[in-house]
Order: C-alpha cells, then structure tokens, then sequence
C-alpha cells in the first residue's frame, strides 16, 4: 500500500521522469536528427553552454527586466482602476466597454505595432505586457470590490462604522483574494508577452534567444529558452501561491 | 422616569406592503425583552429600526429619551449568522465596534479580553473563526456586541443555525452572562420556548400587517435552569403564546408551500 506524501508525489514523479526518458529515447533513437527534435539531454548541455558564456544571463536579464516593469505598472494601473471601478458607477461606466474590449482582443497582435512606435528596445515589449496583465488585474479587483459579503458590511454600519472604514476594514481585505488571483493570471499572460513580443523583433531577451535558435536550426538552444521561460513560470506561479497562504490564509483549507 | 427604550407609533411599508403598523412599548432598564411570530411579522424589521439599520416609516425609536435615525455605539446588534471577519482573530473580531470608535486603548482591550472570557472563549483569542465551531461563532459574536458596552443588546435569531442541544446550551450561557451585567435586551426569535425560558416579558407579534398583538409578562423566577422548561407553569406560557399565533403560522406556512 502507497500512503500519504509518498504516494502523492510517486504517480507525478514517475510520469516525468518517463516521459523525459520517452523523449531522449524518441529523439535520439527514432528522428535521430538534431534539426527536428532535440532530446532533454541535449538541452540541458545547452543551457549549460549558454550559462557559460554569459548569453543565456543576458537574454534573462533583458526579458525579466521587460516583464518586470510592465507587470509592477499593469498591476499599479488595474488594482486604481478596478477601485475607481468599484467606487463609482461614473467611471465604471466609462472603463468597461474599453476593459471588456481590450481583454477580448489578443492585444499580442499589436507588439508590431507598438515595435513601430517605440523601437525594437525593451519600451514596446514593456507596452505588451502592461496590455496583457492589466485587464485581468483590473477585472478581478472590480470584482472582488463588488462581492464583498453585504453583511460584513452591515455589521461594521450597526457599529456606525463610516464608509471609509467600510472600505479598509471590510471591502479591501474581502477582495484581497481576487486581486491576487488576478495577478497571479497576469504571470502568464505577461510571460508570453514578453516572448511573442520579443519574436516580433528585438535586440535581446528570451524571444531573441528562441528565433534566433529557430532561424539557425539549432533546436537544443530553442527548447533551451523554452524550458527557462518554462522554468521561469513555475516559479513565479509558485511564488504567488506561497504568497497568497501568507496574505490570505483564509481562503484556504 | 424616562424608559430606556420607547418605542411609539412605529410603522413601516414596503411599497404597499404593511410591514409593522403601529407598535407601541416601553422598555425599562435591565429588562429582556423577546418578539416571537410567524415569518412575515416585521419582528426583524423591528429590530433592525431600532438598531438604526432601517429607517422607520412613520413613528419614532427613543433610547433615554433621544430618538435614534442611525446605527451607533449605544446599541449593539448580534446577528444571526454570525459576521465575524474571516481574516480576523477571535479577539480582533471582537474588538472591532471599539476599533470603529476609534476606541482601541489598553483599557478596552482589556476589557475585551474580560468579555471573551465571559462568553466562554478564554485561550481561543487568537483562533480564526474558521477554526470555530458554530456556538463558538455565536460567542465571538455576542461578544463583539458586548465589546462596545451598549445601552441596549439587539439580538436577531442569534440560535436559529444553531443544532438543537447547542441552543440549549447557548440559551442558559446567555442567561449566565446576562445575570452579570443585566443588559436591557430585544431578543427577537421564532422559538417560543426559547422566548419564554429567556424573558421578563415576550412580545407576540401578528402578520398582514405587522403588529404588537400581546405583550406577556413572564413571572418565573430567576436564575432559571432548563429544567423549568418542563414544569407547567412553563408550558401554559409557550401553550398561551403558541395558540395566540397559531392561527398565523398556519397560514404562513401554507402560503410558503405555494
């Protein structure tokens, strides 16, 4: 009999390790041709090149740095507009044909667009991601604002509590969760901005790495920048979820 | 002498539904007061213009001598389901009517802390109320009303989710902490043996409109123990109350079913 942690991890363990094995065996054995499919061994040589000589830092720092910086200003702008959102019928108003729009759009289609008004530099990669975090963020803070319990509220209002207080004692922390949970998709979708936006044109990052790897054939460095971003987002996404026990405890059981 | 709660022709519609028509009572200091009826009695809609959360549509609330229009820290409200903040502790949910005051001095805290043991919740102040079973939240909850020292306690069904020996237990634990203090109190419920084991007085109220049928004066002695429930004194008060509004709850629940 397998029991508890033991056996939680073994099913997940096993299917990595053989699907890893499925695909050395797969590529090596069977395509046996490097310009098709690199195997797992051969990515991890080549990551471990590219760490050498400095390049694969430098494609990291310009595509971490672009993500950065676009995620900090979308998350800033949505959280102040979903709380405009919440506060007033004006401004909702207002923001919701454009938020409702922009989020149904893929707005990565525009990274060319926006390379031909700022550049190819690291100002239109930052431009996309602020598209792609922003209405997710903005979205889940309205929301939250606006599901907060009516009788969390009206129990503050018997204790003659002001609306201000109603706001930081009950609304903000109510909608805590969804904020993150917000944040936590623009992660994702930032990711892929940065990459797509990077193919599109680019000087440097992780989006450079991968086209330029494309455009020589040299598949093990392709799958190089794909397992990093890859890596890259399982440790964010991690991240936030260890954030969020420590923020919202609550939520959780 | 100025009663401590007066309530005069005190009317309240919805649209063009009569939720309460002219109810009039004087409450005296340190009395406990129940309302029992059928649902659609106005017995919560009562209580909630009394705490200020409604407005009264004709008529006037007087707590000492002045007339109420909004919620404030002379009254405290126990809700029936419990409110209590998730992301709070036991201790800060209680303290939070002083908090709101802008009353948060050692002082206050302490006393707090003084009125979580009362209830019952010594070593528990810094659990989540996830952490707690339903007494227990009802407990925080009373708690958190008491926390603010109010001249008036209003309770709105505060037992109602609770299992049936659980509300016993709550009954005679709030008649314990009530001795203590003797709190004046509007305890509305639909339980009418838990008005009567409860009460100096149980107000039975009348549907289409709402309306103060009868108001019973309970002449048990006190402390009471819930073995007076099963004397007959006892049970001619639930048997004169029941059939009072019987009438009423028959119909109520017949228009339910439909």
């Amino acid at each position: 009999m397998w029991t508890g942690a033991r056996d939680r991890y073994l099913a997940g363990t096993l299917s990595v390790v053989g699907g890893l094995l499925l695909w050395e065996f797969v590529s090596r054995i069977l395509i046996a041709n490097q310009l098709f499919l690199a195997a797992p061994s051969q990515i991890v040589y080549a990551i471990y090149t590219l760490a050498r000589s400095g390049e694969l830092e430098k494609h990291i720092a310009i595509s971490a740095i672009e993500f950065a910086i676009g995620y900090v200003i979308a998350a800033v702008i949505g959280i102040a507009f979903g709380f405009g959102m919440a506060n007033s019928v004006r401004c909702k108003q207002a923001l919701q044909p454009w938020i409702s729009g922009f989020y149904a759009t893929p707005t990565i289609a525009l990274a060319p667009l926006f390379i031909l008004w700022l550049g190819i530099g690291i100002w239109s990669k930052v431009l996309v991601v602020i598209f792609l975090v922003l209405f997710p963020v903005t979205i889940n803070t309205e929301a939250g604002l606006r599901t907060t319990s009516e009788r969390l509220i009206e129990m503050l209002k018997s204790f003659g509590a002001s609306r201000s207080q109603i706001f930081f004692k009950v609304s903000l922390p109510s909608a805590l969760p969804f904020i993150l949970a917000g944040l936590k998709l623009g992660i994702g979708r930032g990711l892929i901005g940065v990459v797509v936006a990077e193919l599109f044109g680019s000087r440097a990052g992780l989006g450079r790495l991968i086209a330029q790897s494309a455009d020589a054939f040299n598949m093990p460095e392709l799958f190089a920048g794909v397992v990093v971003l890859a890596v890259a987002g399982i440790v964010l996404t991690a991240g936030f979820g260890w954030l969020e026990n420590r923020l919202v405890p609550w939520t959780k059981d | 002498m100025v009663p401590k709660l007066r309530i005069s022709h005190l009317g309240k519609t919805f649209s063009d539904l009569h939720a309460l028509q002219d109810v009039n009572l004087d409450v005296e200091r340190g009395e406990f007061i129940s309302v029992v009826g059928p649902s659609g009695c106005g017995k919560t809609t009562f209580l909630r213009i009394v705490a200020g959360l409604e407005p009264a549509s004709s008529g006037e609330v007087l707590l000492d001598g002045r007339a109420v229009h909004r919620p404030g820290g002379d009254r405290g409200f126990v809700f029936q389901n419990d409110s209590l903040l998730p992301w709070r502790t036991v201790f800060a949910n209680a303290i939070i009517g002083r908090e709101v005051a802008g009353q948060v001095g050692a002082a206050e805290r302490q006393r707090t802390m003084e009125l979580l043991k009362l209830v019952g919740l010594e070593g528990f102040e810094n659990y989540h109320p996830r952490q707690l079973s339903g007494g227990m939240r009802q407990r925080v909850n009373l708690a958190r009303a008491l926390a603010i020292d109010p001249e008036i306690l209003l309770m709105d069904e505060p037992f109602s989710s609770l299992d049936a020996q659980t509300r016993e237990i709550m009954q005679t634990e709030l008649m314990r902490i009530w001795e203590e203090g003797r709190k004046t109190v509007l305890f509305v419920t639909h339980q009418i043996d838990e008005a009567v084991f409860l009460s100096d007085r149980v107000l039975v109220f009348a549907r289409r409109p709402g309306r103060l049928l009868e108001s019973v004066v309970i002449e048990l002695p006190r402390p009471r123990a819930l073995a007076i429930k099963r004397t007959a004194e006892f049970v001619r008060y639930v048997d004169h109350i029941w059939r009072l509004i019987e009438d009423d709850v028959r119909a109520s629940v017949i228009e339910e079913k439909v």
